[in-house]
């Protein structure tokens, strides 16, 4: 039906739209033990998305909406990651938001909602598509944050995540704006063969930096990095997994769309922000995550680092490097989600197992959990079998093919700093007592779940041609 | 086709092991002994193949995308170690069988057994430098869980602790090394890498390769400064120990620096570091292990010196060296094991390992003693076994290596005094175990151990005997094999006979069989124990344990350094960088006023502005103590802005301008009210030093970023456009949309869609005020009347209006009247303004905010109940309508084949009245139109109703829901 209107790529999109107003529409008049159905309608949304995605899946790049809306390969691949990782977040969510009576349509619904923005920012084929995509990410976020309206940490993070992030996206406006101005095209393949014509014209620049700030904040890296901490320690865990996992997916696309799709030519000026970004992303976030004790703090400072990474990739501005770049985002979700996941596992009633010392003697409790935390772990720290591994081997190739050596060698220097916390939560598991003996409370699709996923993450490393060829394709 | 399998196979029995039930001891050992038989079997039958010089290579694609493969690769030296690997396998299992009591978890213990025999098979048989470094942490990980194994124990948690740290990290610099090798080589694979030796030597990135490959390679094999993880290891089951700890991981740090020698070695830097690093290892190792108590304590620091004897051996730059390097390796693991394997008999048979409660076990277990006595003496380098023949070419090879006279003394003589000390721990070892008054105060009664346990050792120590008396005749071809596959054809001439002559090395190897002798003698006349003397300062570990604390410290440091939970600091830092950015990038832009001419300013304009900036600065300053006066002055602003708009002839611009000013500044009054108490600008703590100091900072950085960016502007301004978009509109807005007015065009048309989504969010921003301010209760100390109001008490209480009432009286009559009398009139120029939109000033937002007006006004004046009785506007339907009408106009297009949102125009002719312009932009115009008053008429009523929250007092009203919702604040209030 979607062929009479031109609108194919969209479809997902617009499905996805539809069947959130009726999960809200159902939702309204559900009553509280009924509320499974919600949580039931939002998989099955998820379900049908991939489905809507794959059979309108495309092999170049098509738009919609006069180029405003673009469907490529890539666009599709990371479509059905997003769906996945959303999935797997909201499995993962349902013990415990039972248990505390936050077992609401809210969660399910933003979470769906902010889905549809990340899948907004991946087509955008325009400056104003991107935008779009951002606020309505964002704004689902700020409301997730706050969601469990009980806390009052939980609403101060999210006040100052607006605050902040209002900012942001007000940077990121005005650099669109003034790029505008210059190219005067909001268009993305247009602007990048406007500005190979342009000579670095007063405000390219400018544009250029705002740009990057904003992106730099949405990706949480060095010095915009300061919500990411509050944010991951303030929210109640299912949103704090939720963010952790596939706004990392839009983030990003969002730099590759713009920086690499819209402003290849401007390469060489956006390289050494980035750079300077990077390794403070890195040398930060791993310095301080040592000195959390709470482990939710602990992986807000690690993705700030790992992060940092991430911008290894596309820095290096070549096609190796978005793939690289691409590949360790992937990477990085699967991990994430296995982690918070962990804590999601362990937490129960008047118990948020968030502090590091909360995973005392987990070996002695459930040596299978405690060998599923110690693999997604080390793949975090980078250390071969885990997928972790390939991700930073790639990076740092990407980057060592630009002729960036100290780059790479700093880039290794961090990780084996990196390494340190990590391997601590470990040591806790193996080496430390109990604190308590109480057994683990969570349900069987969690424990499921989590279990696929932390053998993913080594059975992804053994064979880590699986999902760089996904790359490869999304990249060719 | 076999290499795969002698890979897979350890995986595969791994694998089985961890799902065989955990009482099935025997099935366990059974299934490992006979996976580690086979593969040593395989790795025999390749023998053939790579005496000949082949190099047996299986390529499988593994990560095409990446160049990398999964590349198994078998040469001579490949070849010894996969045989030491798999035979010391074989052997470790059978005394495992043995050792392991029933009640351990055994499953878990053979799984990790033989994961990590994979992995070392794995790293040895490795065709590239990717896959080696992933089997080398494999290797690290799987030798954790096996240090781990025996969790219970307090010591082996801080060395397993301790030895995953150091390995991991180590690993990891190893990893940076390889990919930076790989990348000058042009390629990962080992035999490019071998071949590319000039390359890389010649390459400036050489000196971090090396420094980042021996790293790891000095983590892994315990060696100075890195050589305290190794004795808090032993902690692990002694099989383990034997295996892990002696034979075949510590030995993959050397094995990997001999592997690339051909590629690294030769330099300077690869001189100093790696000799540097094996002759400290191997003098304080050595010097250490004299005193210690623990049996495996002993053998573990003898297991640093000998292997700093190797590191020393590879890293002088001789092709003789390195062969004897790969011999001592050899030889090494086997005293070693065997070594252990008698401590972990004792540890059975006694219950204890302490050297000081340990005595005279030779009559108690006298087949134990011999052995052990052989392998020791091995060690110590007696003639007749192994251990004199590779010690005596590295005693040779020092006696040559040195330049200058100091390096042909120094080092000979250092080497003869680790000899020395060598003699001395091994005489120590087995004289306090074995020999001596029997033990009395033992745990359990020593006894001989059953065959199976004694079978490996003995084997192991045949080795020893028959490779010291027939060296040429039994490891002289495995030897000659590796050493070809490593050095190529430059295989240098080197002697495996047992008697040279009087050499010098055989007068060194006297003098440290003498020497220590003679210091153990007078150890043991003085009974010296325990702590190390001179050097137990120098403790690694807690070296190690203070620098993790001080990082801990530092990052401690850092983070309260850098990062606030507080929003201010925040903010401060986010504003700031994209300042100094954007200040940056003025820099090296050209950042200058552009060739366009300046107008002359209109001094009345120019006093416009200047009132306009006073207020907005004013209205910073006061924002956070009088928001009332905060919020005037904003207005001022947007007044300014209005009157700007009109200067420069832009009326449409202005009237949307002050109808948005004034909607919005009313409604944040209304809001104003319930928010709490504001901060008392002369309360004296807000008048410190620090606190003004922090406010003339905020104030100093608002005004740098402001005036940036109005230079920024200007500078813009002043230049060429580069597009001339207003123009296009102006040109296209008749032709093409049908309409005059272009603001309204522009929104309507040419950016509809921008509408309608704006359209949508400012209904959605409606609904979300209003389902927050429905269970709004204002906080405590703002529930009272306001002073103004409590002041004047002529004027009624609100809540004693009376709705019925058709007037209030009192002074409020004459404005309700008028208000009353304005509502029609505004309601007809709303209606005119949102028809007339298309080609003159006005338009359906226009419209609409004028609609809103004059309905606030209402509310205004006649009060929130009073208007509530009456109003029939329903918000919430004209929103839905509104969208609906502008989603209907939108979608009409398709209908005409056009996409969404195209306009369509329709001139009809009416007869009498004349021709109507009909545009379906006006159906989309509506729809704003109508969104517009429902959204602002919406948060009207929610924030206005906040008035009757706490002292309305139960009224008849109209209105069901105005009761109920009465009836429940006023149950809150009480």
């Amino acid at each position: 039906m979607f062929d009479n209107f031109g609108m194919q790529a969209a479809a997902a999109e617009i499905f996805l739209i539809a069947t959130i107003c009726v999960v809200l529409l159902v939702d309204v008049f559900l009553s509280d033990s009924k509320r499974w159905i919600t949580y039931a309608l939002s998989l099955l949304t998820l379900a049908g998305c991939a489905w809507m995605t794959l059979s309108y899946g495309v092999n170049e790049r098509v738009s919609a909406f006069s180029g405003m809306y673009v469907a490529d390969p890539m666009g599709d691949v990371l479509k059905l990651f997003s769906y996945a990782t959303v999935a797997v977040s909201f499995i993962y969510a349902r013990d415990y938001l039972q248990r505390r009576a936050l077992f609401k349509g809210e969660y399910f619904v933003l979470g769906l909602v902010a889905l549809l923005g990340i899948m907004v920012m991946i087509s955008a084929g325009n400056l104003l598509t991107v935008y779009l995509g951002v606020e309505l990410l964002s704004l689902s976020l700020y409301a997730m944050v706050a969601f469990d309206r009980e806390s009052t940490v939980a609403a101060e993070s999210a006040m100052k995540y607006f605050v902040l992030g209002a900012i942001a996206s007000g940077m990121l406006l005005y650099g669109f704006s003034i790029m505008y101005g210059i190219a005067g095209t909001l268009q993305l393949d247009e602007l990048a063969v406007e500005l190979r014509s342009v000579e670095s014209p007063i405000g390219l620049v400018f544009a250029l930096v705002f740009i990057i700030a904003g992106v730099a904040f949405k990706f949480g890296a060095v010095p915009f990095h300061m919500w990411v901490p509050d944010v991951y320690h303030g929210a109640p865990t299912p949103v704090t997994l939720f963010i952790g996992a596939a706004p990392k997916i839009s983030s990003f696309v969002l730099a590759v769309r713009v920086l690499a799709e819209g402003l290849d030519s401007l390469v060489a000026n956006w390289q050494d922000m980035l750079i300077v970004i990077s390794v403070l992303s890195m040398a930060i976030g791993n310095i301080v995550a040592i000195a959390q004790t709470n482990l939710k703090r602990m992986l807000a400072y690690s993705t700030v680092s790992h992060v940092g990474f991430i911008l290894l990739g596309i820095l290096a501005g070549t096609n190796d490097g978005y793939r690289a770049a691409m590949y360790y985002t992937f990477a990085y979700v699967i991990m994430s989600v296995g982690s918070f996941g962990m804590i999601l596992l362990l937490a129960r009633e008047g118990f948020e197992a968030d502090r590091i010392d909360d995973f005392r003697g987990l070996n002695r409790k459930s040596p299978w959990f405690a060998a599923v935390m110690l693999m997604l772990m080390f793949s975090t720290a980078g250390v071969p079998p885990f997928i972790g591994f390939w991700a930073k081997v790639e990076v740092i190739a990407a980057v060592l093919d630009v002729g960036l050596a100290w780059l790479a060698a700093l880039a290794v220097l961090f990780s084996v700093i990196g390494a340190f916390y990590y391997l601590r939560v470990v040591k806790v598991m193996y080496f430390d007592e109990p604190t308590d003996t109480v057994d683990i409370q969570a349900g069987g699709t969690l424990r499921a779940v989590l279990s696929l996923n932390g053998l993913a993450v080594l059975v992804l490393g053994i064979v880590p041609s699986v999902l760089i060829d996904l790359c490869v394709r999304a990249l060719p | 086709m076999s290499l795969v399998l002698i890979v897979l196979l350890p995986f595969i029995g791994s694998l089985i092991a961890a799902f065989l039930p955990s009482n099935a001891r025997n099935a366990e050992a059974w299934l490992a002994g006979i996976v580690a038989v086979t593969c040593a079997v395989l790795v025999a039958d390749l023998y053939p193949a790579v005496a000949s010089g082949e190099v047996l290579r299986v390529v499988v694609p593994w990560l095409p995308q990446f160049g990398l493969d999964f590349y198994l690769r078998m040469d001579g030296y490949a070849w010894l170690f996969a045989m030491l690997v798999t035979f010391m396998g074989a052997l470790v299992v059978l005394y495992a069988r043995y050792y392991m009591s029933p009640a351990d978890p055994v499953p878990r213990f053979f799984s990790f057994l033989l994961a990590f025999m994979g992995a070392m098979v794995g790293m040895v048989l490795s065709g590239n430098l990717i896959q080696l470094a992933v089997f080398w942490e494999v290797t690290s990980f799987t030798s954790f869980m096996l240090i781990a194994y025996w969790y219970h124990l307090s010591d082996a948690r801080h060395g397993a602790r301790t030895a995953l740290t150091v390995t991991a990290m180590g690993g990891l610099a190893m990893l940076g090394g390889m990919l930076l090798l790989g990348h000058v080589a042009g390629g990962y694979d080992l035999d490019r890498v071998l071949e590319a030796g000039e390359l890389v030597r010649s390459h400036p990135w050489y000196p971090a390769i090396v420094i980042l490959v021996v790293l790891g390679a000095l983590t892994k094999s315990a060696q100075f400064p890195f050589h305290f993880w190794l004795p808090h290891a032993m902690a692990a089951p002694t099989p383990v120990s034997a295996y892990l700890h002696s034979a075949t991981m510590v030995k993959a740090g050397a094995f990997l620096l001999a592997r690339l020698w051909p590629t690294l070695s030769g330099t300077e830097i690869w001189f100093w570091i790696v000799c540097l690093a094996g002759l400290l290892s191997l003098l304080l190792g050595a010097f250490s292990a004299i005193f210690q108590r623990d049996m495996k304590g002993v053998l573990a620091y003898s297991t640093i010196s000998h292997l700093g004897l190797v590191t020393l051996l590879l890293g002088m730059n001789s092709r003789v060296a390195l062969v004897a390097a790969v011999f001592h390796m050899m030889n090494h693991a086997t005293f070693k094991a065997s070594l252990f394997m008698a401590a972990g008999i004792v540890d059975h048979g006694t219950g204890t390992r302490d050297l000081r409660r340990l005595s005279g076990l030779a009559r108690a277990m006298p087949i134990t003693a011999t052995l052990a006595t052989v392998s020791a003496a091995a060690m110590a380098g007696v003639p007749l076994l192994n251990g004199f023949l590779s010690k005596e070419m590295f005693f040779a090879e020092t006696v040559f290596a040195g330049e200058g006279p100091r390096g042909h003394i120094a080092l000979p003589a250092m080497a003869t005094l680790a000899g020395m000390f060598s003699v001395a721990y091994s005489l120590r070892f087995i004289h306090q175990v074995f020999f001596g008054p029997p033990a009395r105060d033992l745990p359990r009664t020593p006894h001989e151990p059953t065959r199976g346990m004694l079978l490996p050792s003995a084997l192991l120590v045949s080795a020893c005997l028959l490779v010291g008396i027939l060296p040429s005749e039994t490891v002289g071809p495995f030897l000659a094999t590796a050493a070809r596959a490593i050095l190529g054809d430059a295989v240098p001439t080197y002697s495996l006979a047992i008697w040279h002559g009087f050499t010098i090395p055989l007068l060194m190897s006297v003098l440290a069989l003498v020497g220590g002798f003679f210091i153990y003698l007078y150890l043991y006349r003085h009974r010296a124990h325990g702590r190390t003397p001179l050097i137990s300062r120098i403790d690694g570990r807690r070296t190690f344990d203070v620098m993790i604390i001080r990082l801990i410290r530092v990052a401690g440091f850092v983070q309260r350094l850098i990062s606030s939970r507080r929003l201010q600091p925040q903010l401060v830092v986010m504003v700031c960088t994209a300042a100094v950015a954007a200040l940056v990038g003025a820099h090296t832009g050209q950042v200058a006023w552009g060739p366009m001419p300046v107008s002359s300013v209109d001094p009345v304009f120019a006093v416009l502005w200047v009132v306009g900036a006073v207020c907005a600065i004013g209205a910073a300053h006061q924002a956070k103590y009088h928001r009332l006066a905060a919020l005037i002055m904003v207005g001022g602003v947007g007044l300014i802005t209005c009157l700007t708009f009109a200067w420069f002839s832009a009326p449409d611009l202005a009237l949307t301008q002050i109808t948005v000013e004034v909607v919005t500044v009313v409604l944040i009054l209304l809001g104003l009210r319930w928010l709490p108490r504001r901060i008392e600008m002369d309360d004296p703590r807000r008048r410190t030093l620090r606190a003004r100091a922090r406010r003339l900072r905020d104030m100093i950085i608002a005004s740098v970023v402001g005036v940036g960016m109005a230079a920024l502007v200007f500078a813009v301004l002043t230049r060429e456009r580069q597009l001339d978009l207003a123009r296009f509109f102006v040109e296209h807005s008749l032709p093409q949309a049908g309409g005059g007015n272009v603001v309204n065009v522009i929104l309507v048309d040419f950016r509809a869609f921008d509408t309608f989504g704006e359209i949508t969010v400012v209904g959605i921003v409606a609904l979300a005020v209003y389902a927050l301010l429905r269970r709004f209760r204002p906080a405590p100390e703002s529930i009272d009347l306001p002073r103004a109001q409590r002041e004047d008490t002529e004027r009624r209480h609100p809540s004693a209006v009376d709705p019925n009432e058709l007037l209030p009286p009192g002074y409020m009559m004459v404005p309700a009247v008028l208000v009353r009398l304005l509502l029609p009139m505004a309601g007809l120029i709303s209606v005119f303004f949102l028809l007339r939109g298309h080609n003159l000033p006005g338009g359906g937002f226009i419209g609409g905010l004028v609609l809103a007006t004059i309905v606030i006004v209402q509310y205004m004046v006649g009060g929130t109940i009073w208007v509530e009785a009456r109003t029939r506007i329903k918000p919430l339907y004209w929103i839905a309508v509104g969208l609906l009408l502008a989603g209907t106009a939108g979608m009409a297009a398709w209908f005409i084949g056009g996409t969404f949102l195209t306009s369509f125009t329709y001139d009809l002719y009416l007869p009498l009245i004349g021709e109507l312009h009909l545009s379906s932009t006006l159906w989309f115009d509506i729809g704003v139109y109508m969104l517009v008053v429902g959204a602002t008429v919406l948060m009207l009523v929610a924030l206005a109703h906040q008035s009757l929250r706490s002292y309305r007092r139960p009224v008849a009203t109209s209105s069901p829901s105005v009761r109920a919702e009465v009836d429940r604040t006023a149950e809150v209030s009480r």
